[in-house]
């Protein structure tokens, strides 16, 4: 074998991380465009930060969230055994409660992406800028919710350890 | 540059254009509608009940159909793919379901329902693991 077992595994966490990265930026972009809608073109950070063509991210934010949700799916399996089992022989219940709260999460934000995406299809349609902003702001949240347990837990017990 | 959120015209002219064929659809609006009604309601029963599709035992990598016990010597079980499989499948029957609707009846559903659900849902599901919380 060309790399360790662990290494292998290693690099499955770095790649969900990175993907989950990638969709952090794309919703929170996304998010705050149509939580603070620019009316005209301007200078600063913040307003070229909300200044995104949001609807163009809608597609690569459904993609992204499934290979996200997939490669967590995978490391899942060594998750249980590996991370959870020492977490709790430790002792962090709290940990492990969110980490259970970031899969429960996780699932209902694969429930949102059709609605999601169809909302976005339609960004012209009046009718559904009230449910495409929630829902929006809502993924976001997850993503955050879900990025922030999963980073407190690798520095539990994760790379390296 | 200007967000597509903004107003840019009528309400009239932006509903008239969706980006594609798909989204255009009567028949996909009401799947999308209704299974994104579903999947809250149905993972919250799978998860409150435990009713996963199946269940993984991951220290020997084998599958088990329904519901299954850890047994001793093979480790831990885990019934989270079990209960996400099952609420796709069953949210995707539903919403198949649901392009029967009458194109009316969609209409009438509340579409704050397709986030204000996952919200509530992580109510019971919080509340499920209060083992967690209290220890």
């Amino acid at each position: 074998m060309l790399i360790s077992v662990n290494t292998f595994w290693t690099i499955l966490l770095i790649v969900h991380g990175l993907l989950a990265i990638a969709l952090l930026g794309a919703l929170t972009h996304q998010a705050v465009a149509v939580l603070m809608p620019v009316r005209q073109a301007a200078g600063g950070f913040v307003t070229r930060f909300r200044a995104v063509p949001a609807a163009g991210y809608a597609t690569a934010v459904c993609v992204l969230w499934i290979l996200t949700f997939l490669m967590g799916a995978w490391i899942y399996t060594k998750y249980r055994i590996y991370v959870r089992i020492p977490i709790e022989q430790a002792g962090y219940w709290k940990t492990q409660g969110f980490f259970e709260l970031k899969e429960h999460a996780a699932t209902l934000g694969l429930g949102l992406l059709p609605i999601y995406w169809y909302f976005w299809k339609n960004a012209q349609n009046p009718e559904y800028d009230g449910a495409r902003k929630s829902v929006t702001v809502l993924l976001a949240f997850i993503c955050w919710f879900n990025f922030l347990v999963g980073h407190v837990l690798n520095n539990v017990r994760g790379f390296g350890s | 540059m200007i967000t597509t959120t903004a107003t840019q015209s009528t309400p009239t002219a932006r509903a008239a254009r969706a980006t594609s064929s798909l989204a255009a659809s009567v028949k996909f609006k009401a799947f999308v509608v209704v299974f994104g009604i579903s999947v809250p309601i149905i993972y919250v029963l799978c998860e409150w009940f435990n009713l996963p599709l199946f269940t993984f035992h991951p220290a020997t990598n084998r599958v088990e159909f329904w519901w299954g016990p850890a047994r001793s010597g093979e480790g831990p079980t885990m019934y989270w793919y079990g209960w996400t499989v099952m609420t796709v499948l069953v949210g995707t029957v539903l919403g198949l379901l649901g392009t029967l609707l009458p194109e009316s009846m969609v209409r009438r559903i509340p579409l704050a329902l397709v986030w204000l659900l996952p919200v509530l849902a992580f109510i019971p599901l919080a509340y499920s693991l209060m083992p967690f919380w209290t220890k």
